[in-house]
Order: structure tokens, then C-alpha cells, then sequence
């Protein structure tokens, strides 16, 4: 519902104040190690939970009362992600997972015993993963394989999954199993909650090209899930995975379109002297970015008004996936030689750091991962622009 | 404010809807209809006469003109009326205003920067009542038949575009509508006017020739199936759609901008140029062999996208101000 204008303003006003007292200063210096940045992130966390900015996507009740700061509508979410941005704190990468993706699915699928059982927990800085992509099922993600076989009162799982965000450091993870292999390859998903600590669970970090570790690998070997940590039906798991998928928002692109903008500094600062080919570059760039957050904006406002056409969403991930690339890519050319001898990188700094050679690789995560830029173009091409499908089956050696 | 904007777009759709400047429709006519259907009031304050609708308003129209090719110096004619509708009061500027705004033609320069006595770049002037000089110390209106005012046409690729180069003596009669400091001002807001024009011109252009595309790409049929189903050229079409979506959005944003700078505009310009170009290129080398034949439109588009980028500062120009500053701290 579209707020009152100067009640976003004041929103806005009183949340830049707060900042200013209470955003962590020089913070990327405490995170070169994997236990400063797990420090710095939870000490952020419960300071924003504490001040009521953490959660402002959940209800504004919960069973046993108020949810700190919950209950704002999107144009304020808006206003507050702006803000976060601008005052360049650290993206909650940690819980991120926790608030958005488990809390956003257990709302709209957990029994009132689930939800009492999982959300304290989360407001805690208990910290979720997903259970969702394989080694053989990527941007197919309804092939999954990782299965479960109901034994009495609890499932028995047997799998690998992938590309578990913060995987290794998780508590919990939304598992996504296949209980049956009859039918459609959707129909036969279920949707489980999995305790990081249960028996048969192995956790193992990504060594990723840029040297970070933001994502582990899985290993369930005979994993016992009871039947009450099943969020929604036997078969019913595509469905509750579409909430997961879809908890953000668009929230998440419009932060970062923002972060993005604020740190054109970082490549002006490496301009040495006035060459015209690198001022047009850096220059249309600028615009570039301009105008993917120009579309990250005109999507929120449309889905605010309810008027999200199919596809709007691709658009947004596409444009801003492949502005990072060309951003990060300018930093490694503006830095020159300078960027190709190894800098250790700040962990969980953002998506420009400044190490700009870290920071190159890293824009693949977004080019890559969340539905791949080739996946983003066929929605584009076949629903928005309704294109014909290829046929479906293939007969291949 | 965006229902009055899809309402004009669609009355101006309607009215152009008879075709396009390629085929069919009489040049003239089409020229005659955004003063006759009150287009180029759009964006006039209601205290000046008009309808009050700002750059949306502008933007809604120019789109529509893009979309259908429409030939005519409207680009030109709304960075008249900015100028006659910002400038201070002087005798008889509400008449001439208001004939403007009604459709008699009063051009100026689309080129980047004024030369000498010579005037580049002046859309329509041979049917123009009036030309304005634009300058960043003196900003004058010179009537067409002025004595020693000469106008020459220089035939443009873009078959829906006609450009002139305008000889204005020095010492030619001359209505000044700003000198010194007020000069640049109104010369600024002059330029971002056009340059804004342009942008929503590029994009209404290229909006349409991306829907040519799909439809040919559609109806197309090679190795038993339609072209539209080769995951190669999707991708090459949703690429285009995704850079049209945020160009748009851009153009959007800065309509509604009352502080966007000269540079500002300059940029969405060069960068809303920059999509037209890359859509009308990718237009013709998908619709294969007849995209380069003359019957079909295609080539219409690619040549306006051509001379919509170069006119006004291309990219580079724009660009490298861009660049410059944000290396000085000076950009919004």
C-alpha cells in the first residue's frame, strides 16, 4: 500500500539519525578473517534487531506478541534498504537467509506449532541455509534427486545439495527432497526443515574463485527429518519452494543498485590524469548504473501498485548482473597491474571492495547464481515476449 | 500523473496510427498534427498558456512520435517553446508563443554547439517562420525572412528527417530573448528539453522496431520451425528488451527530476541513443535478407537511430562530460 509521503520522509529521517549513532564505522578492517566478519555480522544484527530496522518485512504480531519492527509496508522496506545502502553499513549476508527466505516460507506455510518452534530462534541470530541446488539439478532445479523415504514418524534422507549460502556456519537449512519419482519431476518435491546438527549431516565450505567461502556443499547420509519438521504436504514442496524463492522482493536488487551507485568514488579515485576514452567509459557507466537503478526502482513502485507484469523481475536481475560486471570489470582496468598482485580480500565486504580482481570474480555470483543470466533470458524472451518454446524431450547418446 | 500520460500516448497513438512516415502516411499531414492536436503545448506551464504536464507530458508524445516515425521539427519546435516559455516577458512573446505552440513552425539548431554565422542542423527551416539562435551569451529569434537569412537543405540518410543549414548574418534583425548569465540558463534549459525530446523519441523508436522484430522472428519459418524459437536469437532479443526496460525507466525517473541538470539529460540522451542504435542494428541483421531491403522499414529506424545519436552530442560527448564530472565531484 503506497505510504503518505512525508511519513516515509520522517521514516527516513529517523532511521539516517539512528545510523549515524549506531552504523559500525571502518568495519571492513575487522573482516579479513572468518571470525571477525561472523562477529561483525551478528553484533549488526541483534544492533538492528535492537533498533528495529532488522525484520521490517515480518507481521507486525507474532504469536506471543509484537515483532520488533515488523509490520512495514513495502515503500517503507523501500526507504529503509535506501538508507542501509547510503550509509554504507554491512549487508546482514549471515542472517539474510534466516530473515528472509525461512522466515517469509514459514509464514505462509508453518503450522502455529512450527512457527512458534523456528522464528524465536531466528530473531535470536539462529542462522538458516538452503537445501535446494545439486550437482546434477542447477538452473533445472526440479530434476533434484536428493532423496527421502518416509519410515514411520520421520523421512530418511540421502543426498548432496549445493550452493548452500553460509552452509557451513547454518543451524538450520529448507530442504527440498524428492519423496517421489512418479509424475511430473515437480509433483513429486517435499519440502523439509533440517537440524544442521542432526546425525548424517556434513557441512563443507566452497573455496570459491576470489577466495571467500560464502557457500558449502552438503552431505545427508541416512538423515533422519521427523514428519513435523515437513512444512506443507507430501508432494506439495515446488509450491512451498516458490515462496522461498520469492521472499525478497525485489528488495535485495534495489539495495545493492544503490550500494553499487555510492561506490563509484572507488573507480574515480583510481583516474589518474584526463584521458578522454577512460572518462567516456567511466562516464557511460555511470549512466549505465543510473539507469539500472532507475529500473530497480520503477519495479519496486510497480509492485507496490500491484501492476508486476511477467518478466519484470528478470529484467531487473539482468540489468544489474551485468552492470556489476562491467563496473567491476572497469576497477581491474582503471587498477592495471596493481590489481593482479594478491590482496587478501574483505569478507563479506560487498560486492566492490575496491580489491578489484576479487571483486571481478565476484559479480559471477550474480550473472550466476539465482536463475542464470541465460535463464533470466529465456523468461524474457518466452513469457514476456512470448516466444515459442523449444520442443521439450531430446534424444541425445 | 501516469494516467494522464497513458492517455495521451494513447490519443497520440490513435491520431498515428494511420501508418507510418515509410508507407503511407502524407508527410505533411503528419508534420501538421502535433500542433493541431495540442502536443507541443504538453509540457508548457498552464500560466504560459499551456497544459501544465512537464516532461511527462513531453515524454508521453515524443515516444509516440518515435514509435511512428513521425517526420517533422518537433524536437526543435519543443526547445523554441521552452525557451519563449521561460524567457522573461518581452513585446509580443505571448503571441509567438502561442502561434508556437499551435504549430507554426519555429525551429532551431540540433547541433551540438553553434558555429560562426552559420546554424547547423535546423529541422524544417525552409517552412519555418522563425529560427532561434541559440547561444550561451545571447539567445535571439531571427525571422525566417529576415534580410540575409539563407537556408540550405542538406539531405539527410534519415529519409524522415529534413535538415537545413541556416546562414544568420551578425547584424540580422533579431528579438533577444536572454543575454549574458540568463542567456546560459535559458540556453540550458532550451538544450535539456530537446536532448529529453530526443531520448523519448529514441526509445518509442526503438520500442517498436524490438516489436517488428519479435513479430518477424515469430512469423518467420527456416529448418521447419519459427526463427522466434532458436534460443540464440532470444537471447539477442531479450538482451535488447532488458536494455530498452531500463532506459525507459531512466527516461521515467528524470521526467520527473525537476532538478535534472543540462548533463543529466545529456546522458539519458546519449545512453537512451546508445539502445535505439543497438535494437535498429540487431533489427536488421535479424530480419535477415529483407532487412536490408528498402520496402521494408527497418532501415527507416536504423537511420533515425543514427541521427538521433549524433545529433546534440553524441555519446562520446556526453559521455566524456559525465566523466569529467565525476572526477571534478560535480555530478548529481
Amino acid at each position: 500500500m503506497p505510504e503518505p509521503y512525508d511519513h516515509l520522509d520522517t521514516l527516513r529521517q529517523t532511521l539516517r539519525a539512528w545510523l549515524a549513532a549506531n552504523a559500525p564505522a571502518d568495519w571492513r578492517e575487522t573482516c579479513t578473517s572468518h571470525d571477525g566478519f561472523l562477529a561483525l555480522q551478528r553484533k549488526w544484527f541483534t544492533t538492528l534487531i535492537e533498533g528495529g530496522w532488522a525484520i521490517p518485512h515480518w507481521p507486525a504480531q507474532g504469536p506471543h506478541g509484537a515483532w520488533p519492527g515488523g509490520g512495514r509496508g513495502l515503500a517503507e522496506q523501500k526507504v529503509i534498504y535506501e538508507e542501509l545502502a547510503r550509509a554504507d553499513t554491512p549487508r546482514l549476508i549471515l542472517t539474510f537467509v534466516s530473515t528472509y527466505h525461512a522466515a517469509c516460507t514459514l509464514f505462509e506455510w508453518a503450522t502455529p506449532e512450527q512457527q512458534a518452534k523456528y522464528l524465536p530462534g531466528i530473531l535470536a541470530g539462529e542462522i538458516w541455509c538452503q537445501g535446494f541446488s545439486e550437482p546434477g539439478a542447477g538452473s533445472d532445479l526440479a530434476s533434484l534427486r536428493t532423496r527421502a523415504e518416509l519410515r514411520g514418524d520421520h523421512y530418511v534422507v540421502n543426498g548432496q545439495k549445493l550452493w548452500s549460502t553460509m552452509g557451513q556456519f547454518a543451524d538450520k537449512c529448507l530442504l527440498l527432497v524428492r519423496t517421489s519419482s512418479e509424475g511430473a519431476k515437480q509433483a513429486g518435491l517435499t519440502y523439509l526443515l533440517l537440524d544442521m546438527k542432526a546425525k548424517g549431516v556434513t557441512a563443507r565450505p566452497i573455496h570459491q574463485i576470489h577466495g571467500d567461502e560464502e557457500f558449502a556443499e552438503l552431505f545427508l547420509d541416512d538423515v533422519h527429518v521427523p514428519v513435523a519438521d515437513r512444512l506443507g504436504a507430501e508432494g506439495q514442496g515446488w509450491a512451498v519452494a516458490q515462496s522461498t524463492l520469492s521472499s525478497e522482493r525485489g528488495l535485495t536488487l534495489l539495495e545493492l543498485s544503490a550500494r553499487m551507485r555510492g561506490s563509484l568514488w572507488r573507480l574515480v579515485e583510481l583516474v589518474g590524469g584526463d584521458e578522454p576514452g577512460v572518462l567516456r567509459d567511466l562516464g557511460r557507466l555511470a549512466t549505465r548504473i543510473d539507469a539500472a537503478q532507475a529500473l530497480a526502482d520503477q519495479f519496486l513502485a510497480k509492485r507496490i501498485a500491484g501492476e508486476e507484469a511477467v518478466g519484470d523481475a528478470s529484467l531487473v536481475k539482468l540489468m544489474y548482473a551485468r552492470t556489476l560486471r562491467e563496473f567491476t570489470s572497469m576497477g581491474l582496468r582503471l587498477g592495471g597491474i596493481g590489481q593482479q598482485y594478491h590482496e587478501p580480500i574483505v569478507f563479506g565486504g560487498g560486492m566492490e571492495t575496491g580489491n578489484w580482481m576479487a571483486d571481478f570474480m565476484n559479480s559471477y555470483a550474480w550473472t550466476i547464481a539465482g536463475g542464470s543470466d541465460e535463464v533470466q533470458r529465456n523468461i524474457i524472451a518466452e513469457r514476456m515476449l512470448e516466444m515459442p518454446r523449444e520442443p521439450k524431450s531430446w534424444v541425445g547418446a | 500523473m501516469s494516467e494522464i500520460r497513458t492517455e495521451l500516448a494513447d490519443a497520440a497513438r490513435k491520431a498515428l496510427s494511420h501508418g507510418q512516415a515509410g508507407d503511407g502516411l502524407a508527410r505533411d499531414e503528419a508534420a501538421a498534427l502535433p500542433g493541431e492536436m495540442g502536443w507541443l503545448m504538453a509540457h508548457v506551464p498552464e500560466d504560459r498558456g499551456g497544459l501544465g504536464l512537464g516532461h511527462e507530458g513531453l515524454a508521453a508524445i515524443a515516444k509516440e512520435l518515435g514509435r511512428a516515425l513521425v517526420p517533422g521539427p518537433v524536437v526543435a519546435q519543443v526547445g523554441v517553446i521552452a525557451a519563449l516559455s521561460h524567457a522573461d516577458a518581452f513585446d509580443g512573446r505571448d503571441a509567438l508563443l502561442e502561434a508556437a505552440m499551435g504549430g507554426e513552425v519555429m525551429t532551431t539548431s540540433l547541433a551540438v554547439a553553434p558555429t560562426g554565422a552559420m546554424v547547423t542542423c535546423v529541422p524544417d527551416a525552409d517552412r519555418a517562420s522563425h529560427v532561434l539562435v541559440l547561444r550561451p551569451d545571447r539567445v535571439a529569434l531571427v525571422a525566417r525572412d529576415a534580410p540575409g537569412v539563407t537556408v540550405i537543405e542538406r539531405p539527410t540518410w534519415d529519409r524522415t528527417r529534413r535538415l537545413f543549414d541556416v546562414v544568420v548574418p551578425h547584424d540580422a534583425p533579431a528579438k533577444v530573448l536572454a543575454e549574458g548569465t540568463a542567456a546560459q540558463a535559458l540556453d540550458a534549459t532550451a538544450r535539456s528539453t530537446m536532448l529529453f525530446a530526443l531520448a523519448a523519441d529514441a526509445l518509442g523508436g526503438a520500442e517498436a522496431a524490438l516489436a517488428m522484430t519479435v513479430d518477424y522472428l515469430k512469423t518467420r519459418r527456416q529448418f521447419d520451425r519459427p526463427l522466434a524459437m532458436f534460443q540464440a536469437l532470444k537471447h539477442r532479443v531479450a538482451d535488447l528488451q532488458c536494455a530498452i526496460a531500463a532506459a525507459d525507466a531512466l527516461l521515467w525517473q528524470r521526467a520527473g527530476d525537476a532538478d535534472a541538470t543540462l548533463l543529466a539529460m545529456g546522458a539519458l540522451k546519449a545512453h537512451a541513443c546508445g539502445v535505439y542504435r543497438m535494437v535498429t542494428e540487431e533489427m536488421i541483421q535479424l530480419h535477415g535478407g529483407i532487412g536490408l531491403t528498402a520496402e521494408y522499414a527497418c532501415h527507416l529506424f536504423l537511420k533515425r537511430a543514427l541521427l538521433n545519436a549524433a545529433l546534440l552530442g553524441d555519446g562520446d560527448h556526453w559521455d566524456q562530460l559525465s566523466g569529467r564530472a565525476l572526477l571534478e565531484g560535480t555530478r548529481a
